[in-house]
């Protein structure tokens, strides 16, 4: 291993990139995010909403982007391709080729004056082709960066020398024509390769007519249709007539399961994304008949079953198990579906539009790619990685996460970005940082009159072409206390920047308003700004005139201005009342506690020691392990007793771990960076108490311990964990025997535990194939609702189909019975009763042994642990993490992590995978020494607090507290996120939020109404 | 679900079976105290007096025609420092019970060491009738008592329309509606069963004659809501009836420092931060073409309906303290049922569930949201 690097290198900017880049980032690494496309964002920003809480796509993901392209310590590098990676882990030589974009980045202010003059159409592919785009444009709307680019290959006066349109109308004179190709040297310890997945295309699939009729559509097409910004303007009609659809059809699994185009794996997520948009529909057009011809309904991730039960009750959404056959189009555009029933039985329906739910597959060009990285890729083209290390590729130091290595939902594309992190840490330098200090010579301006000085932004056209902006700008200098007003080309330009702070000195200004466009990207620029002429930053405010005047009101410019004016005054009332923030530091101890040492808990130490934290963990069994000690086979053929032993043994080895089993946790008390915990050894009754600064929450999950199917009752009724003991063994009580059946969803899925267990049908297939092995000619039932075998799990279900086993399907209204032939023996062989669809009738099976799926239980101590964390569980008593796609190891209250089983079901790779998320994710405060609070965080009012506590049951970050004492609240600087709601709950005004006080706000609205 | 209580004589009258009641329980010690209400020296008003002896017990009226502070202030005013060591045993009207366990439930009041006990309140004589003619008003108060008259038309007019005047969930009740000669004492909670047990008052008597005149009481209340919310509607909906209906109020507050859900130390209505200049008057003067004093009538009401509305449990004390008789307890009354239905919540009639705005439910906008849609007269839905 050559000298720890400081340097590392993100291929792929989509969700997954994003995140990687962002926790590199926050522990103080150089991170290079390289991506291929104009902007960074990836698949989400074609998404309209996420499952299972219908949040929308673009809303959640952009402010991670406008986080990564604001980090001071990421470099993004756009329509960059990587080249080749030579040398070493912790010493790679990188080549980056940076495509030519002939508009200079750093003059383009993405007016789009440019666009709307370039002559030249093509079809916009962020839009499916369904709508058209220029030859100079930017990717979407919201991209980052938000600079235009040329398209080479349709640019007229790249291909045929002629036009120069958009030089001549750009006024920041940006275009550059002779703009080449650059070739970036980069030195980087490690490599995070995150280059996404693609969708598979239909075209080839004859029978169901895509592209020759007209109202076929894939999945990806349709969800740009419902998309409120998308070509549609989220009123979906059909192309054939342009009306609104009254019925509709999922065709589920094209290009998924299905062998005889080498795509034997699930893609995992279309039958959720087919849910969502069932459910989105419904929302759009209340009568819709939708019906989704599925296989299998495989929602198998958190919540996702409680979703896909709303769809049907709430939203009326037909399931059809059953493969289509075949599709006709009708003179009217209708389509006729040919579809056989499980019993064989053929029907025909007739629906106004159907969405073919496409398969995820990798990417093209990926043999190339993988041959040139010296990557080894699985049959289906996706990197190859293994179960036990799911984020390594085949070179050291490359790590791999997101959809590259097989098909993945957001969330677990987070994980697995994060998970990759933190392996890459071994080979980077992550240190303990200081914080700059803030405004050391600050300008004091707490009682000086105010003097405000306003601009206002033309934006080329873009605010300009609607809002009459010298006029806004001349109205703005009579109001009270502005010194100075004008109106400028580009605020956000070098020069104008630069403009701002002789302003502020020639005119002794001690606020500044910039009337332009979204706070959201452009605040913290010009906050930074006036804080280099000595101005606390705090000392701005931001009237956005583009998306609100513009933008909102384009047809009406009259009235847009005066809404400009409104603005702006409202903008300049509250400038008025604004007042100097500090963001206080908050100390950040090292040291991690880790509760739980099962696979999860022990994975996460690792990773967290091995950036030089001390971690504790504490176990309450007597033995670390968990539930890996009952797990014996894998359907790869790993041995996972192996991978405990030689985790123990890394654990003991360890000189930065210290375990505590038989240990229990008494108290847990303090915030980020400043945890206590004191806790005793059952057996000694000895008290320990550690300091740390960091929480992960790896306590795991029972087996259900069920009362159905006989079990307790008959000795030859077993769960999967007691039938894997017997395989290991070879011993099975009953000697010999040639029925065995197993039971899916024993507990999961139903009343009182409606979430699928996850892990409990790859088990069943890998215990059967495990079986098959030993005892060739046992025949194996499988009573189940829907098989599960997402991802590459799919081939194992394959394989034991080929071993002739059968699989039932039951429905919960009508459970499989299991009786015994002689109740009064416990030993008595059983009887079997269930109903085959697909034979039509009931069946009876002489069984030898029956073995039951439970459920895995949350464990009854998380609400205990909860308390004192404080933090969340959901309905099923499990963790319930800050935010179900984008922070899902996270918890709204910072510093507290969870990983494994405690979080939900799951399987080994993906406990490896979360806990290592986790540990980043505790690291990217652990590499802090200190960390700044927010500046606009509540104050209290002690002297009219009445202690009601009711602000403190509302706040999400646990950031308030009644003192026992005063009986008043108290806010914790650190964890207050400045959200408000608190403020809003305060019926005594006895709380505050610094930066958007009461007073600040009233003079707001006060100056609107006012005019 | 029948409830087994204890049979109580009522031939004594029920002040006197209390009072006895009371002195049982400090003389086996299940209580070391008692809040009760004391007629004052001048006739024309009652007290809260806390005391340890039989003899002041047979000075107290445990059910006063009047209710001059409402009891959870007078708990309040006593634990809301905490507890003592000492139990405290109080009989109180069922809204001043729903408002001690609202009170609770926003720290308050801690309930930890008081017992409860409740009765069939007939309805509380209005303060301003009382103390003009106190004598005239005290007969026609215990004929209604004795009588068991549970629509007088001397109670304030929200206790014609009080669903809950035998509904709380204070650990013992007094129940005697539409019985004979007979009451019965059933309890609510542990603590009141635990205290029955050690009096050795025997729970054998069936509730169901009891409940059922409740409810016969409570229908009929129920229809004079409906007409009472259906008259004040026109009132108060929109700003320009709600700017008619307070355009007399004087600002003097009074409605909110007697009720006992305002709770804040000091109401920002009354605070420096809610007051202006006169630059900044005389602006919005010019502005609008001229303003009113005193300032903010509708603000400080509709402040108040928002941050009490949820927990208010129509008690009345509002229009009573009212000098210009502007009916905010009925309007108040109708707000709270709208906004209460809306999170199925109905203020103090259950010791556990968390004020509604403290738990995050998802559905809710989605109601607020039909709600408006569907903006039209109609009563309460609670019963």
């Amino acid at each position: 291993m050559g000298k720890k690097n400081k340097s590392v290198l993100v291929v792929g900017a989509g969700i997954a990139g994003i995140q990687a880049s962002l926790d590199l980032a926050e522990m103080g690494l150089n991170v290079h995010l390289v991506e291929e496309s104009p902007t960074i964002g990836g698949r989400m920003p074609q998404l309209d909403k996420t499952f299972p809480t219908n949040d929308c796509s673009m809303c959640i993901l952009s402010p991670k982007m406008s986080e990564c392209a604001r980090h001071p310590n990421i470099t993004v590098h756009t329509m960059a391709n990587i080249d080749s990676i030579e040398g070493d882990p912790g010493n790679f030589n990188c080549k980056i080729i940076e495509k030519a974009k002939f508009v200079d980045p750093d003059k383009c202010v993405a007016c789009g004056l440019c666009e709307e003059k370039c002559p030249v159409k093509i079809d916009d592919e962020f839009d499916m082709k369904l709508r058209k785009r220029k030859a100079i444009s930017r990717y979407f709307l919201q991209s980052i960066p938000s600079e235009y680019t040329i398209d080479q290959e349709h640019c007229l006066y790249l291909t045929k020398g002629v036009c120069k349109i958009c030089e001549k109308v750009c006024e920041a004179n940006a275009i550059k024509y002779d703009d080449v190709d650059k070739e970036i040297e980069l030195n980087v310890g490690a490599v995070i390769m995150a280059t996404g997945i693609d969708a598979f295309n239909p075209i080839g699939f004859g029978h169901f007519g895509y592209k020759r009729f007209k109202n076929v559509v894939t999945s990806l097409e349709y969800e740009r249709m419902l998309s409120a910004s998308g070509p549609l303007g989220g009123h979906v009609v059909r192309a054939s007539d342009k009306k609104e659809p009254k019925s509709l059809a999922f065709i589920q699994c094209v290009g998924s399961r299905d062998d005889s185009i080498d795509k034997n794996y699930c893609s995992s997520a279309c039958c959720m994304f087919a849910i969502k948009q069932s459910i989105i529909s419904k929302e759009h057009i209340k009568d819709m008949d939708i019906s989704i011809f599925n296989m299998d309904i495989r929602a198998f991730g958190k919540d996702f079953d409680k979703y896909y039960e709303k769809s049907k009750s709430t939203y009326d959404v037909q399931y059809i198990r059953s493969k289509v056959s075949d599709i006709s189009e009708l003179s009217n555009g209708n389509l006729r579906l040919k579809y056989v029933l499980e019993n064989g039985e053929i029907r025909f329906k007739e629906f106004e539009m159907v969405v073919l739910s496409i398969g995820l597959e990798a990417r093209k060009n990926m043999q190339d790619f993988a041959a040139k990285m010296d990557i080894k890729l699985n049959k289906y083209n996706f990197c190859r990685s293994d179960g036990f290390a799911p984020l390594q590729t085949s070179r050291e130091g490359i790590y791999v996460c997101g959809g590259m290595n097989g098909p993945k939902d957001i969330p677990e594309s987070v994980v697995a970005a994060s998970g990759a992190v933190a392996n890459s840490v071994k080979f980077l330098e992550v240190e303990r940082q200081d914080i700059k200090e803030e405004g050391t010579n600050e300008k004091n301006v707490i009682g000086d009159r105010p003097r405000i000085g306003t601009f206002v932004c033309h934006c080329g056209i873009n605010i300009a072409g609607v809002v009459d902006v010298k006029n806004v700008a001349e109205y703005a200098a009579n109001l009270p206390n502005v010194e100075h007003s004008e109106d400028v080309m580009y605020a956000c330009s070098q020069d104008f920047l630069d403009l701002i702070k002789d302003r502020i000195k020639e005119h002794d200004l001690n606020r500044v308003v910039v009337a332009a466009c979204t706070p959201r990207t452009h605040e913290p620029l010009f906050r930074e700004t006036i804080a280099e002429v000595g101005l606390n930053p705090y000392l701005f405010e931001m009237a956005n005139i583009r998306d609100q005047c513009s933008w909102a009101h384009m047809n009406e410019p009259e009235k847009a201005t005066e809404k400009s004016k409104d603005l702006v005054e409202m903008g300049v009332a509250k400038a008025r009342d604004l007042s100097p923030l500090k963001r206080l530091p908050i100390d950040i101890g090292p040291g991690a506690l880790v509760i739980g040492a099962g696979l999860s808990g022990m994975t996460a130490a690792l990773a967290v020691a091995a950036a030089g934290q001390k971690v504790y963990i504490v176990e309450q069994e007597k033995k670390s392990g968990g539930n890996l000690r009952k797990i014996f086979f894998q359907p790869d053929g790993k041995d996972p007793q192996k991978l405990l032993q030689d985790t123990i043994k890394k654990i003991e080895e360890h000189e930065n771990i210290h375990l505590f089993t038989n240990t229990v946790i008494d108290k847990i008390i303090g915030y980020v960076g400043n945890f206590n915990t004191s806790i005793q050894n059952l057996e000694t009754k000895e008290c320990t108490n550690i300091s740390h600064g960091a929480v992960i929450v790896a306590t795991g999950a029972n087996e259900h311990k069920t009362k159905e199917y006989q079990y307790g009752k008959s000795t030859r009724v077993v769960t999967q964990v007691e039938f894997e003991q017997m395989l290991l063994n070879k011993d099975f009580p009953h000697g010999k025997f040639k029925n065995v059946v197993m039971i899916q969803c024993v507990g999961s899925r139903e009343e009182g535990r409606m979430y699928c267990s996850r892990v409990c049908c790859t088990k069943a297939i890998k215990n059967g194939l495990e079986l098959k092995k030993i005892r060739q000619n046992v025949n194996i039932f499988i009573c189940h609702r829907d098989i599960r075998t997402y991802g590459f799990r799919e081939q194992y279900y394959t394989d034991l189909r080929d071993k002739g086993s059968v699989f039932i399907r039951y429905s919960p209204e009508n459970k499989p019975k299991v009786e015994l032939l002689d109740s009064t023996d416990p030993d008595s062989k059983l009887n079997v009763s269930a109903f085959d669809p697909i034979l039509d009738r009931e069946i009876i099976i002489d069984a030898d042994l029956v073995v039951l799926s439970t459920a895995i239980d949350a464990l009854e101590e998380n609400d205990i642990l909860a308390k004192m964390l404080k933090v969340p569980l959901n309905a099923d008593g499990m963790f319930l993490e800050a935010h179900v796609k984008l922070r899902p190891v996270d918890f709204a209250t910072e510093g507290v992590f969870v990983c494994g089983l405690a979080h939900g079901p799951k399987d080994i790779d993906e406990s490896i995978a979360q806990s290592k998320a986790a540990a980043s994710r505790a690291l990217t405060f652990l590499s802090k020494k200190a960390i700044l609070a927010e500046g606009t965080i509540t104050e209290v009012d002690i002297s009219k607090c009445s202690g009601c506590a009711y602000c403190v049951d509302v706040c999400a970050y646990s950031a308030l507290e009644i003192d026992p004492e005063k009986e008043v609240v108290v806010v914790n600087d650190a964890l207050c996120k400045g959200c408000g709601a608190c403020v809003a709950s305060c019926r005594c005004g006895a709380l505050d939020l610094r930066g958007f006080s009461n007073r600040q706000l009233h003079s707001v609205f006060d100056a609107l109404e006012l005019t | 679900m029948t409830k087994k209580g204890v049979k109580i004589s009522l031939e004594k009258g029920l002040q006197n079976q209390i009072r006895d009641f009371f002195k049982k329980g400090l003389e086996k010690g299940v209580f070391d105290a008692v809040i009760l209400p004391v007629r004052v020296p001048g006739k024309d008003s009652y007290a809260w007096i806390l005391m340890n002896n039989a003899k002041l017990i047979d000075q107290a009226n445990p059910v006063p025609p009047v209710m001059p502070v409402q009891g959870a202030k007078a708990l309040k005013a006593l634990t809301r420092k905490g507890n003592g060591i000492i139990n405290v045993a109080t009989i109180m009207r069922s809204c001043e019970i729903r408002a001690a366990i609202e009170l609770s439930k926003l720290n308050q009041v801690n309930l930890e060491k008081i017992t409860l006990v409740s009765y069939d309140c007939p309805g509380a004589v209005p303060m301003k009738g009382y103390n003009r003619i106190p004598e005239e008003m005290e007969k026609s108060f215990q004929n209604a008592l004795a009588g068991k008259d549970f629509a007088n038309d001397k109670m304030k007019e929200v206790c014609g329309i009080c669903v809950d005047f035998a509904n709380s969930p204070a650990d013992l009740h007094f129940g005697f509606a539409g019985m004979e000669n007979d009451g019965i004492l059933f309890s609510n909670s542990d603590k009141g069963t635990a205290i029955l047990d050690t009096l050795k008052m025997k729970c054998s008597e069936d509730d169901s004659q009891w409940k059922n005149s409740v409810n016969i009481i409570k229908e009929q209340k129920s229809k004079n809501r409906i007409e009472v919310y259906k008259s004040i509607q026109p009132e108060v909906e929109g700003l320009d009836n709600l700017q008619t209906t307070f355009a007399k109020c004087i600002g003097c507050h009074n409605c909110q420092s007697v009720c006992p859900i305002c709770y804040c130390r000091q109401c920002y209505f009354d605070s420096s931060a809610s007051k202006q200049t006169a630059d900044y008057l005389q602006d919005k003067a010019k502005n609008r073409g001229g303003i009113g004093f005193p300032r903010d009538k509708i603000m400080f009401q509709v402040g108040r309906m928002a941050h009490m509305s949820l927990s208010c449990v129509s008690c009345g004390q509002c229009m009573d303290a009212c000098p210009v008789d502007i009916p905010v307890a009925k309007i108040f009354s109708y707000v709270a049922a709208k906004t209460q239905d809306t999170f199925e919540y109905h203020a103090g009639t259950t010791a556990d569930g968390a004020v509604p705005l403290k738990v995050y439910k998802q559905d809710e906008l989605n109601k607020i949201h039909e709600l408006i849609k569907n903006a039209e007269p109609q009563g309460s839905q609670h019963e």
